[in-house]
């Protein structure tokens, strides 16, 4: 219990990180905020007061979205704040909030003073993205319900809860360390010397790798968790999610921050499906089923509902 | 388990019939839910399956002498993967319209279950004659039950069979969806079963 | 200790046997590939020009090639083309620069021939000996021209944007005044029966014809397709003589300027595409004149 508790502090102070550094790209001496408020319109919140007369004039402002910089967006009206400190700006096309836009603002006068320009990026928080990875992994795009992948292991460990959350949770573990094992074998040796068909190789020999390290550190550190989840540690080399993600990574082409959600969200999604099932299955050890559909033809049919519920989660946007 | 003492066309029917690898082992599923929702996607990764798990189990039959015990299982991997790597990309050289619809299954071939099994269970005790009709015959009920399930899913779900319009309407859509795949190897194994259960009465009737 | 030697010993040679199977086989299989997704596009885009087995492509039917870059100076932004240019009945490419600003800022000749010049890294090569850092270049996206001797039949653009599940990939097909002429779906993630039906000919030949003007407020509705336009759209199932040629002008002038009726149960994909094609043509079409603008004030050779 106390590694658990240790890993997941490591995570929320890794989370905490990311937070923090993602949040400090909006900063400008003149310009404290800007940001996208809706479908045609930014919001530009300014360090100090400017002058209404040259907040009203459409020629102080450059904007374009961060891939094409040769379109300026049309700016079809300006709303200056009451407080003089902040400008609205509505644009006559619809604007597209997955790109980062960058944002000139011209010769901004201040109590008739002129102060000078300014050039910021207005996008989406990074960590909103990166949640939305966190997210899609963990429910969206769940990789026993969505995906259909891993489901050997799924249905031989999903009989009894405990094996269920032992496995869960011992493949998350595996599954973190090799995703970001594999993503830098990926980015440093695999994609510099041209070495990409050696992916599925490498991956799973970072696989076992894991699983076997993982495997000694445990038997180590703690032979009490050894002895309830070692057993677990070698089905999960046979689980296909332990390969698709970071085959994922590479055709994504995922930095860091982002292949660490992406495989935390995959465990815990894998742990929340073993869960699920199994809370569902214990009950139908006690149900009255017909002999043909004993066993794993009923277990079929059930994950089948739950793949039905999960598809509600489809198409879903956060962020 | 020591040398098999079937003959080689009982492997053949075993691994098609008795120890099918979907409906009985209930090994390798991913491909069988998510891909057969087409009698030509379950034809094609069947294939594919079938050719990875005939020269798996040859070369490990061959070299089996040479593999120390302690690393039994990564060069059985080794070897799956090398072979995949090879179909791919012989795949995607010859055949790429198929081999766009199979995409990202091909690589997970690597992590099926059912090859790193049938080679621990079966390839690494024996020759290399029993193991290739071994190979033949999983490789062979992997097709076949992902061929059936590509008949009922694409059946009722498109009203087509490889392709071609045979009801002229859709039945219901919802066959069609990766959903339906669960739903199907439900049904199909516990029809299997029934079979089984079936067989043996008439055995036990008969003896 | 003899025993992990061993060990080790034996699967260092098992995977360097198996690096080199796997080394072989991508040699040999690599130009096969290649050359079968070339063949793939090429078909295609023959096919969206209206040229079938029935129709065969005339002789000089030529196909060039534009790959836009952005490129960064120290934060200074251009456009650069590398596109092709006709110098004495010898086709070579050249990087053109267009500042932000649409006005003509370099040409630079580049050391590539025709058949690389497909390729990303060959072109990053090439670029990289005319472009020297600090400046970095971006590849953005590609144009297709296809012409039969000085007639410009079409300008074909590939481009992919975000669908419902994932990227919708398609190839769009325009006449000399961007109006649009075909449209086909090269890859999508989208459920069958749901999303995927963006590429049958009832959705996606809603496109055809629409003028540059009326795709700039193209929008989506939920309204069925009337009955007259599904069976005109639905153009594989038209059984011979079915409709005549004043029936089918008729048909087409009705319905030139109707919005894009949505797919049943794929409200978003419909408006994802709608979305994602007006951007494409709307951007191409202020692009084009700009670089031809430009090509101009050069009076360069260009080959189309």
């Amino acid at each position: 219990m106390k590694l658990l508790k240790s890993y997941k502090l490591m995570s929320l102070a890794v989370v905490l990180c990311l937070v923090l550094v993602s949040g400090c790209k909006n900063k400008h001496s003149y310009i404290s905020k800007a940001k996208f408020k809706g479908n045609h319109n930014i919001i530009i919140t300014f360090a100090g007061e400017v002058d209404t007369a040259w907040a009203r004039d459409a020629k102080n402002y450059g904007i374009y979205a961060k891939p094409d910089p040769d379109i300026q967006l049309k700016i079809s009206k300006i709303i200056p704040g009451p407080d003089k400190k902040t400008v609205d700006l509505y644009f006559t096309d619809e604007l597209n909030q997955n790109q980062p836009h960058i944002l000139t603002v011209k010769n901004i006068r201040s109590n008739g003073k002129d102060i000078g320009s300014a050039v910021v990026e207005v996008k989406k928080l990074y960590f909103g993205f990166l949640f939305s990875i966190l997210i899609g992994a963990f429910l969206i795009h769940n990789f026993v319900f969505t995906k259909y992948l891993g489901l050997c292991v799924f249905f031989g460990t999903s009989q009894k809860k405990t094996t269920a959350v032992g496995m869960g949770i011992t493949f998350m573990l595996v599954m973190v360390a090799s995703a970001m094992m594999s993503w830098a074998f990926y980015q440093f040796i695999l994609k510099p010397f041209h070495l990409d068909f050696l992916q599925i190789v490498v991956f799973i020999g970072l696989v076992s790798l894991s699983v076997q390290a993982v495997d000694t550190v445990l038997r180590k550190i703690n032979p009490a968790l050894f002895k309830a989840f070692g057993v677990y540690l070698v089905l999960v080399i046979a689980n296909c999610v332990i390969l698709a993600v970071p085959l994922i990574i590479a055709n994504n082409e995922y930095n860091a921050a982002e292949s660490f959600m992406l495989s935390l969200g995959a465990g815990a999604g894998f742990l929340l499906a073993l869960f699920l099932m199994s809370s569902v299955r214990e009950k139908l050890e006690l149900a009255n089923v017909p002999v043909t559909y004993r066993g794993l033809p009923i277990a079929f049919i059930v994950a089948g509902l739950f793949a039905l519920a999960f598809m509600g989660f489809s198409g879903m946007v956060i962020f | 388990m020591p040398a098999t003492t079937k003959t080689n066309f009982q492997l053949v029917i075993n691994g098609i019939l008795k120890e099918n690898p979907i409906f009985r082992l209930a090994l390798s599923m991913c491909p069988a839910v998510g891909i057969s929702t087409t009698m030509m996607n379950g034809l094609m990764l069947g294939i594919a399956v079938l050719f990875v798990q005939i020269f798996s189990s040859c070369t490990i039959s061959l070299v089996k002498d040479y593999i120390h015990p302690r690393i039994r299982i990564p060069t059985y991997t080794l070897v799956i993967a090398t072979w995949v790597t090879v179909i791919d990309l012989t795949l995607a050289a010859l055949a790429p319209v198929a081999y766009k619809q199979m995409g990202i299954f091909i690589k997970l071939i690597v992590a099926f279950a059912i090859i790193t099994m049938r080679l621990e269970v079966f390839a690494c005790k024996n020759t290399l004659w029993p193991s290739f009709w071994d190979g033949v015959g999983m490789g062979g009920g992997f097709l076949f039950g992902m061929l059936t399930l590509g008949f009922v899913r694409e059946l009722l779900g498109a009203g087509q069979l490889f392709g071609y319009d045979v009801l002229g309407f859709r039945p219901l859509l919802f066959f069609a969806l990766p959903v339906a795949g669960f739903f199907c190897v439900g049904f199909l194994m516990a029809a299997f079963n029934y079979i089984e259960i079936v067989y043996n009465k008439r055995k036990k009737a008969v003896n | 200790m003899k025993e992990i030697i061993r060990i080790t010993l034996g699967l260092t040679i098992a995977c360097l046997i198996a690096g080199l199977i796997m080394g072989g086989v991508f040699t040999a299989t690599e130009r096969a590939k290649e050359h079968n997704e070339y063949l793939d596009i090429r078909a295609t885009m023959t096919g969206m020009l209206g040229f079938n087995a029935a129709h065969p492509a005339p002789a000089n039917l030529r196909f060039y090639s534009l790959y836009r870059y952005i490129i960064d100076d120290k934060g200074n932004k251009s456009i650069g083309y590398v596109l092709p240019l006709r110098k004495e009945k010898k086709i070579s490419y050249a990087l053109v620069i267009i500042g932000l600003d649409g006005k003509f800022k370099g040409i630079f000749d580049l050391n590539i021939s025709k058949d690389k010049v497909s390729k990303v890294e060959e072109r990053k090569t090439a670029l990289n000996a005319v472009l020297k850092p600090p400046t970095i270049f971006t590849y953005a996206d590609s144009t297709i021209i296809a012409k039969t001797g000085p007639k410009l039949l079409a300008y074909l653009l590939p481009g992919e944007f975000s669908g419902f599940k994932s990227i919708i990939k398609v190839m769009l097909a325009l006449n000399s005044k961007f109006t649009i002429t075909g449209l086909e779906i090269m890859e999508d993630e989208e459920d069958p029966g749901l999303g995927a039906e963006i590429s049958q000919d009832y959705f996606k030949n809603q496109f055809d014809d629409k003028s540059l003007q009326r795709i700039k407020t193209l929008k989506v509705v939920k309204q069925p397709l009337p009955a007259d336009y599904r069976k005109y759209l639905e153009k594989s199932k038209w059984e011979k003589g079915e409709f005549t040629k004043a029936e089918i002008d008729k048909i087409r002038n009705k319905y030139k300027d109707h919005n894009i009726c949505a797919l049943t149960g794929a409200t978003i994909t419909s408006k994802a595409m709608t979305r994602g094609i007006k951007g494409m043509v709307t951007k191409f079409a202020y692009r084009i004149r700009i670089l031809d603008n430009a090509l101009k004030q050069d009076k360069a050779p260009v080959a189309f």
